[in-house]
């Protein structure tokens, strides 16, 4: 199992799903007295998570370790800590896990793996964490892939990174790695970051397997989700060589999702659109997902009214209502971009290509006078927060010289 | 002037032909730069022919020779015969440098009768100066003589959205003048290469290459069919890539062939190649389907088949799953992303480097196509958006050019996309490098736009007939200059250099050797 992101759901009903999601799967795991698990990385979203996320995932780990069943983790690019200083240390610390990047760095720069084994059927366990935007690369590029290569055995590769070969969608760019990084010759390579089933063979790299997150460690994975994605972990047999790779699914909640497509069309009917996709579904207890995307002809982004809609659907118990706008925009309010020789001249530039476009009763918010105002606000609104000062002092500070600027008074509304 | 610098005075002729007479004791080749010392500037004159001169008539001289060779006299020597018999050497102004800002313009006056000249120095290229984003191709060249003090550097952007030509025969150092181009592509960003290699020459899978730039793990991608060297990708495009257009101006597709495989991807979409693969032509004729047959003839069908299965190298197993012999294509679910990946790397100023070895020629060029259209369309787009200008320039690198943009081609088949960029692609930064042997059969109009020309080598005649003529600096006299040239010593011929310069490529294994050592990083910690 892979990526499961405890700790990334911030709405407390994804939060459940989240946790139980995870207990089912080691759940399963007990219950079908599996040799060992393996988890290529993000166990957890952060490397501290909250106390909440910390006490269900240690009471389910003291489970699974009274059972029996050794853990085999290494970090992934949200958990892991250059300073050992991780929730998965503690967690190692007590035992209940096992860290198994055992890399030593030699003086001629290339780094040394050296296996684990698991007791119990002899596989033999290397792996490498993962960085942030593919930093880890650099180890693979260095790894002393001739002993990694030589050892025999039933061999079990353990790592933490996209590969390219095996990119089923365009997205996380530049966040990938070619295959040939991979030391040969392992009979299994347990990935984790890609965060759907994929499972494939290639020449010299048999069985190389991303189970995909349990549930959802990005905002996109909801999508996915409610687009059939299959959620779920690898259940892998084998004796000398692998015989069988079985995705186990597992469940997690009901979605419905809501796409328009905004292209050409004014905000009204999208907003009529909405109301009509909404009225016949059936929201409660479900993950409700509306996505507008496309160009409009007229009008700000802002007149598709979400909230209506949102308030509608939660109304009618919907679980959550997760909306997307970000592909949305406007011919009418977009925005020109324009050239300068510094930062000050692009922002008066990028003003005055763009001032034209608006359509407003107030003169003081329009043309030069305009351009002059948006400055002045946008270089308030960029002053940092001061040495010792706390974030409920910075707040108001800088939301009251802002309403300053524009003339207006806290109470106005 | 230092009198021992002198080789020749200026003796007779007309502009763009003069004479000179050669000092004795000088030995001036063709090719050999000098200079001509004038008030305020000096011009670079350049030979072009040598021949005899004599105070004797040719009669006598014969008389002579005879006295010579019959009688065997042995000591026949002139009275100072360094005053009777010489060298004429005929030469041509091509450029003037004015010493005052280094401003170097074309030359419109003789220089004067009578004036000494001697050979061309380091100091009089100073003009020659390395500006910010620009490509070195080699050190100017007078006549054998390398100057290695004046390095040629051409403006990288400028070159490469305008198309560059590589014309020479084998052996004449094609592949190092590429790869020592490549190599200084790979310093920076500011440049992004397609090379479509079809030798796998480029990379230095056994020996050196581009992989032992310092800055190739970060600038540049390969791409390889079968076993990736480490940190290499492997080459392979999902069928789903492939759409009906980027067979045109490749394949040689009739038209109801065309339409045939145009209604199959209007019916099939991403599939329809492999839809169009397992179709079994033979028992659509046999079911008597009327509403079937009738669509295509069924002959036409088992061509389009056939012709897909040879190019793309497909074979249809057991399970009606496709497979391609050489692994480059692939109708599952591998390789969906590859266009896509190496297009931003291009638009990263990568050097992408594709070992299409294995390939055949028109799976090559399609390959080549899907992924060139791609990168035209997002420029275009990026031009449309008003980014053009944060994007690096592109060029696409392509040997035996004239499969694509030869003559008969494009008069046979419709436009594809390396004509296209090679007519309109420098408006959107995008540009070709075309490496040829036959010049002469790529239509003039695209051989105009071509506007920097690396001549090496060419022992035929009329493929230097049609580099000379389409050539963006005079050439007219250089005829012979072309036919003797060495190898790895070229003619530099664009109009962003202010003459046509003679210069020498290096040899590539020696720029490696050069290269600055990275500084040891010591340890690497892991985690």
């Amino acid at each position: 199992m892979s990526d499961i992101h405890l700790g990334f759901q911030k709405h407390e009903s994804l939060q459940k799903i989240e946790q139980h999601v995870f207990e089912k799967i080691m759940d399963e795991c007990i219950s079908r007295k599996v040799d060992f698990i393996l988890i290529p990385g993000d166990l957890f979203h952060v490397n501290i998570p909250e106390m909440r996320v910390q006490k269900f995932a240690f009471k389910k780990f003291r489970e699974v370790y009274d059972a029996g069943i050794p853990i085999y983790v290494v970090y992934g690019s949200h958990d892991f800590s250059p300073v050992s200083n991780s929730v998965i240390d503690l967690l190692s610390e007590i035992g209940y896990i096992t860290k198994v990047t055992r890399a030593t760095s030699n003086e001629n720069d290339t780094i040394s793996l050296d296996f684990l084994i698991d007791e119990k059927t002899g596989a033999k366990i290397a792996g490498l964490s993962g960085l942030k935007v593919g930093k880890d690369r650099e180890w693979y590029e260095k790894l002393d892939r001739g002993s990694l290569e030589a050892e025999s055995g039933f061999k079990i590769f353990l790592f933490h990174g996209g590969v390219s070969e095996m990119k089923a969608d365009s997205g996380m760019d530049g966040d990938h790695m070619p295959l040939s990084l991979l030391p040969k010759g392992f009979s299994y390579y347990a990935g984790g970051h890609m965060h759907k089933w994929n499972h494939q063979s290639f020449e010299g790299y048999p069985n190389v397997v991303y189970p995909g997150t349990p549930f959802a460690g990005y905002h996109a994975d909801l999508e996915d989700n409610a687009n059939g994605q299959r959620r779920g972990f690898a259940l892998v047999e084998f004796d000398d060589v692998v015989k069988s790779v079985e995705f186990v699914e597992i469940q997690n909640t009901s979605y419905e999702i809501i796409e328009v497509n905004a292209d050409n069309r004014k905000a009204d009917s999208i907003n009529q659109e909405l109301v009509e996709k909404t009225k016949d579904i059936d929201p409660a207890n479900k993950v409700v997902i509306i996505k507008v995307r496309g160009e409009l002809t007229s009008g700000k982004t802002a007149d598709v009214d979400i909230s209506t809609i949102r308030d509608s659907l939660n109304e009618r118990n919907a679980m959550v209502v997760n909306v997307s706008k970000n592909g949305l925009t406007s011919k009418e309010y977009s925005i020109t971009e324009a050239k300068g020789n510094n930062k000050e001249e692009i922002e008066t530039n990028v003003f005055s290509e763009n001032i034209g476009q608006l359509r407003f009763d107030h003169a003081e918010l329009l043309g030069d006078n305009g351009i002059k105002l948006a400055k002045k606000l946008l270089q308030e609104l960029g002053q940092p927060i001061l040495v010792n000062e706390k974030k409920n002092e910075y707040v108001p500070r800088i939301r009251n010289n802002a309403l300053a600027i524009l003339g207006l008074d806290k109470d106005d509304s | 002037m230092d009198e021992i610098s002198i080789v020749g005075q200026v003796v007779g002729g007309s502009f763009g032909d003069i004479v000179i007479r050669q000092k004795s004791g000088t030995n001036l080749e063709i090719g050999d730069l000098m200079v001509s010392e004038e008030n305020g500037s000096f011009l670079i004159l350049q030979v072009f022919a040598l021949e005899y001169g004599s105070q004797i008539q040719d009669k006598m001289q014969q008389m002579m020779s005879g006295v010579n060779l019959e009688q065997g006299i042995v000591d026949a020597n002139f009275y100072e015969p360094e005053f009777v018999n010489y060298v004429l050497a005929r030469i041509k102004p091509l450029a003037r440098v004015y010493k005052e800002n280094n401003d170097v313009k074309i030359p419109k006056s003789l220089p004067s009768f009578f004036n000494k000249l001697r050979l061309i120095s380091k100091d009089d290229l100073k003009f020659l100066q390395k500006e910010k984003d620009s490509i070195f191709v080699g050190y100017i060249r007078s006549g054998s003589k390398i100057i290695k003090e004046a390095e040629v550097w051409l403006p990288a952007e400028d070159v490469f959205s305008h198309h560059v030509l590589i014309p020479a025969t084998t052996g004449r150092g094609k592949s190092n003048l590429v790869k020592t181009i490549l190599w200084h592509v790979l310093d920076t960003n500011k440049v992004g290469a397609l090379v479509l290699d079809a030798h796998d020459e480029y990379f230095g899978r056994n020996g050196v290459g581009l992989k032992d730039h310092p800055r190739a793990k970060e600038n540049m991608v390969y791409y390889t069919p079968s076993n990736p060297p480490v940190g290499a990708n492997r080459l392979t495009i999902n069928l789903q890539s492939i759409r009906p257009e980027h067979f045109e101006g490749i394949v040689d597709f009739s038209d109801p062939q065309f339409q045939a495989i145009r209604t199959a991807h209007r019916q099939h979409r991403a599939n329809w190649i492999r839809e169009l693969m397992i179709t079994n032509v033979a028992s659509i004729e046999n079911s008597g389907d009327t509403r079937r047959q009738g669509e295509f003839a069924v002959g036409t069908m088992m061509v389009v088949q056939r012709k897909l299965r040879l190019i793309l190298s497909l074979e249809v197993d057991e399970e009606q799953v496709i497979v391609s012999r050489h692994e480059v294509f692939d109708s599952t679910t591998k390789g969906l992303n590859t266009v896509d990946d190496i297009v931003r790397d291009i638009e990263q100023g990568k050097v992408v480097v594709l070992d299409t070895s294995r390939l055949g020629d028109e799976a090559e060029l399609l390959v080549g196509n899907i992924i060139a259209s791609k990168l035209l369309q997002k420029y275009k787009d990026a031009k449309a958006s008003g980014e053009l200008d944060r994007k690096p320039v592109a060029t696409i690198v392509i040997e035996e050019a004239p499969r694509v943009i030869g003559v008969d081609v494009l008069t046979s088949r419709n436009d594809n996309i390396y004509s296209t960029i090679a007519k309109e692609g420098r408006k959107f930064k995008v540009g070709l490098t075309a490496i040829t042997q036959l010049s002469s059969v790529i239509p003039k109009t695209i051989l105009a736009n071509m506007n920097t020309k690396i001549i090496l080598g060419n022992e035929m005649k009329q493929e230097r007939e049609a580099i000379i003529a389409s050539a963006s600096q005079d050439l007219s006299e250089d005829d012979k200059n072309i036919a003797s040239l060495d190898k790895g010593e070229a003619i530099i011929t664009s109009i962003f250099v202010p003459f046509a310069m003679p210069i020498k490529v290096p040899l590539f294994e020696d720029i490696v050797k050069n290269r600055k050592s990275t500084a040891s990083t010591g340890k690497t910690k892991v985690f």
